[in-house]
């Protein structure tokens, strides 16, 4: 789609150079560290330079300590933390919660997802478009009046309404962040017909301004484009497309380039998430029966069956020492040796591997799975790149407030929100679903009634994963390679690729037992 | 000239941030325009290049940029064995940062439990403490003598996370040249002189001991369920969160988030009972008259409450 790529321009720099970057606007610290040359990138290193040590909060806590505890692990997630926390002891308990529980737990991560989409998109990735970097571009003054920091017109519009959803959380869940009202066999709440009508209130009044402000055009004009054919004609088709943010987010792309870098590995992972309730008129993406958003993973769009099974972490790269090659998260061990003497060991975080392999997660990689036409189709001619990552960010929430409202619609006021569980004293179980920024799971082991282990992977950990045992790159740092730098002192297009993936490094947590109480969150 | 405010993120989730951007009335954006406040840096929302902002924070260090309002979200990370080394910033501790910029700053808010008492990961391996306290001990980071510039010792705004009506007030009442009236624990009494259980929609279902022992009913959870809301001092059932709701009303047990000790070390979801009587009583409340009292007044409960026929 490039015409005059600002970012694939040629630069001059010859030498070496290595840089360092701290990289804000990721939610959590971050460094990458990448080797210039002739202006690319040649080679990085993603750092998580923090470590918490959550891990010791919950050893040995109450077997329900987890719902409390883990939605703490990130300010941003913590309803899909609530999610694989309450799941896992679903399992652990024996017991399907009831199908308007079902529905309203779906309802309350949904908001979270378009809320967050929206910001990150707005406050997180398009604050660069701003960037002094890109002064001589005919857009850039329109990008400063659009999304300069806490001034532009976006970024006003953003923070006034992506709130309103999370009083939907409120309203169902008592608070958001951190609400810890989903609980093995359903929810703590009992919402009534006035709650549930305040919820559509607010669905539909952020319905109506993401269709003004964000798409430019009703959900079902975007629904129609299947193609980049169709992205290409949606475009050209009126002014009011082409001023939404949508629309200035793809021709500012196009002017810089974007789908030009931030290729990576092409591995995509989603471990499937929003159960379908019983006898929903809700449908699945890409007819999955079992959950909205299909579980899988793919290498390019060839789409293969999930099993958790295949969940490996490898911590040959990372500030950790005691086995070699990969370990599931039911049977890891973390033992921090923060040394990293030999030069190989750079981060807090480990490598999570699927197969084997380094995978990228999030709403990409969700919607190559459930094979949406549009994406399919971009990855298919070009591979991800950092556009298709951010567009299909903006444009997700398109595909969810539709099933919230037939939810919404479909909930019994004052009905049947609990089923009691069996008391939870053994076993393990994991809780798998999806953050706002991908795959998201809490492997538990229960003894005594107390917690023995519990191991969280975030989709930050896949997708910012450091290199594995055998010295393949992680998403982020495959997908850095050849992205040109041209100034290194403001190195926007570092920004771009990382940022096109969401990072939430808060989130990025270890959380499995060790020997002394050894054990992390990291980054 | 605006006031200046940097905002540093340590040992957190970035709750506090995310709670503060939900602000209404005014919203964040009002409340800088207004108190002409200027926002140096915050980690989620300024876009400065990295060379830019390390020179910011080498001004703010050699007194060139004044700064008014340092904002610290999230614990002291000193772990391990004191060097601050598994929370570094370009290679270096952040909390020796943090230290610089606090004696540069005219007040320092913590924001949030971690920043205030270590929260979290207090007693963990990161070794992580509150800026002026350590859990229920006055000293944490900065010391129990630390004062700013401007005064005043650290203002503490507990709460996991901190309630963004309690952030923007305590930051215009700071800009409008006033300070507020700290209590315990150097937190403002106006957010933190009130139990979370006044207010809660259940107060009668506590008043005659009608109780729930499982998830899904409207009574007190007090008793069996673990909650903290006469034990913890913060406004969950003043202001309420996302101008909605809280977590009692929607029948969640108070975790007492704003305590010194949050997270307990005992298990959530459940009361610890001496004969059917909750460990820890409402604060400050005799054991020998409210045993009393309880028996009364449960067998003064009415039908409508023992039926849950009363809403919450």
């Amino acid at each position: 789609m490039s015409t005059t790529p600002t970012i694939a321009a040629p630069v001059t720099h010859t030498a070496t150079t290595t840089l360092n970057i701290p990289l804000n606007r990721v939610e959590g610290d971050l460094q990458i560290r990448v080797e210039v040359r002739d202006g690319h990138v040649t080679d990085a290193w993603s750092s998580g330079t923090m470590y918490r040590g959550i891990e010791n909060v919950l050893r040995g806590r109450g077997a329900l300590d987890g719902l409390v505890i883990t939605p703490r692990v990130c300010g941003i997630c913590n309803t899909a933390h609530l999610m694989a926390a309450a799941k896992a002891l679903d399992a652990l308990g024996q017991v399907t919660p009831p199908p308007d529980a079902i529905r309203v737990r779906n309802l309350t991560l949904m908001s979270e997802h378009i809320q967050s989409d929206v910001r990150q998109a707005i406050l997180m990735f398009m604050a660069d478009f701003a960037n002094p970097a890109y002064r001589e571009l005919p857009l850039y003054e329109e990008a400063v009046a659009r999304y300069a920091p806490l001034k532009g017109r976006s970024v006003i519009e953003a923070i006034r309404h992506t709130k309103h959803m999370l009083e939907i959380v409120a309203i169902l869940g008592g608070q958001w962040p951190h609400s810890s009202y989903m609980v093995p066999g359903g929810i703590a709440s009992a919402p009534c017909l006035e709650d549930l009508q305040q919820c559509r209130h607010l669905l539909r009044g952020y319905r109506v301004w993401y269709e003004r402000q964000i798409l430019g055009c009703t959900l079902d004009r975007w629904h129609a484009v299947r193609s980049l054919a169709d992205l290409d004609a949606w475009l050209d088709e009126c002014d009011t497309h082409r001023n939404s943010d949508l629309g200035f987010f793809i021709r500012f792309a196009q002017l810089i380039g974007l789908d030009s870098v931030g290729r990576g590995h092409a591995n995509f992972l989603s471990f499937g998430q929003l159960d379908l309730p019983a006898e929903t008129d809700v449908r699945g993406f890409g007819d999955d029966t079992a959950r909205l958003v299909p579980a899988g993973f793919a290498r390019g769009t060839q789409v293969t069956e999930f099993d958790q099974a295949n969940v490996a972490e490898h911590i040959a790269h990372s500030w950790f020492e005691g086995y070699e090659g990969g370990k599931h998260p039911f049977h890891g061990v973390t033992r921090p040796y923060a040394s990293g003497g030999e030069g190989q060991k750079y981060t807090w975080a480990k490598a999570p591997r699927y197969d084997g392999l380094p995978a990228e997660t999030g709403p990409l990689a969700e919607f190559v799975i459930a094979r949406h036409p549009l994406f399919t189709s971009m990855v298919e001619s070009d591979g991800p790149n950092a556009f298709a990552r951010e567009l299909v960010r903006l444009v997700r929430p398109a595909a969810l407030i539709k099933p919230m409202e037939r939810w919404l619609n479909e909930v019994t006021p004052d009905g049947t929100f609990y089923t009691r569980p069996k008391r939870i004293e053994q076993g393990q179980a994991c809780g798998l679903t999806s953050a706002t920024r991908g795959a998201l799971g809490h492997w538990v082991r229960i003894a005594d009634g107390k917690i023995e282990q519990y191991q969280i992977i975030t989709p930050t950990a896949w997708n910012g994963s450091p290199r594995d045992s055998d010295d393949v790159r992680g998403p982020w740092e495959e997908a850095l390679v050849g992205t040109p730098v041209k100034d290194p002192d403001n190195p926007v297009e570092v920004g771009h690729v990382v940022r096109s993936f969401d990072p939430c490094l808060v989130c990025t947590v270890h959380s499995i037992r060790g020997p002394n109480r050894h054990t992390a969150r990291i980054l | 000239m605006p006031a200046t405010l940097y905002w540093m993120q340590g040992g957190g989730c970035g709750g506090d941030s995310m709670s503060l951007l939900g602000a209404e009335s005014p919203d964040l954006l009002e409340l800088l325009s207004a108190l002409d406040v200027e926002v140096l840096w915050h980690p989620s929302m300024s876009n400065g290049s990295p060379s830019e902002h390390a020179q910011l924070r080498d001004r703010i260090i050699s007194g060139e940029q004044e700064l008014d309002f340092l904002c610290v979200e999230g614990a002291v990370i000193r772990g391990p064995s004191g060097t601050g080394m598994y929370d570094v910033v370009d290679g270096r501790p952040r909390k020796d940062l943090l230290a610089q910029m606090a004696h540069r700053a005219r007040h320092i808010l913590a924001i949030g439990t971690c920043a205030s008492f270590g929260g979290i990961g207090a007693g963990c391996e990161s070794e992580a403490c509150g800026l002026q306290y350590l859990r229920w001990e006055k000293g944490g980071f900065l010391g129990a003598d630390f004062v700013s510039r401007g005064g005043t010792p650290v203002i503490n705004l507990p709460g996991c996370p901190c309630h963004c009506d309690v952030i923007t007030n305590t930051l215009a009442t700071l800009a409008d040249g006033g300070l507020p009236k700290l209590g315990d624990y150097n937190a403002p009494v106006a957010w933190y002189g009130i139990l979370v259980h006044q207010g809660c929609t259940r107060n009668e279902y506590h008043e005659y001991r009608v109780e729930e022992q499982d998830f899904g009913g409207r009574g007190c959870l007090f008793f069996h369920m673990g909650c903290h809301g006469p034990l913890a001092y913060g406004p969950c059932n003043k202001v309420l969160w996302n101008r909605r709701s809280s977590k009692t009303r929607v029948g969640v047990p108070c975790f007492g988030c704003t305590r010194p000790d949050f997270p307990q070390e005992y298990p959530f979801f459940e009361t610890r009972n001496i004969e059917g009587i909750p460990h820890q009583l409402p604060d400050g409340v005799d054991r020998a008259h409210y045993l009393a009292y309880k028996g009364m007044a449960a067998a003064a409960a009415p039908e409508r409450l023992e039926h849950r026929q009363t809403r919450v």
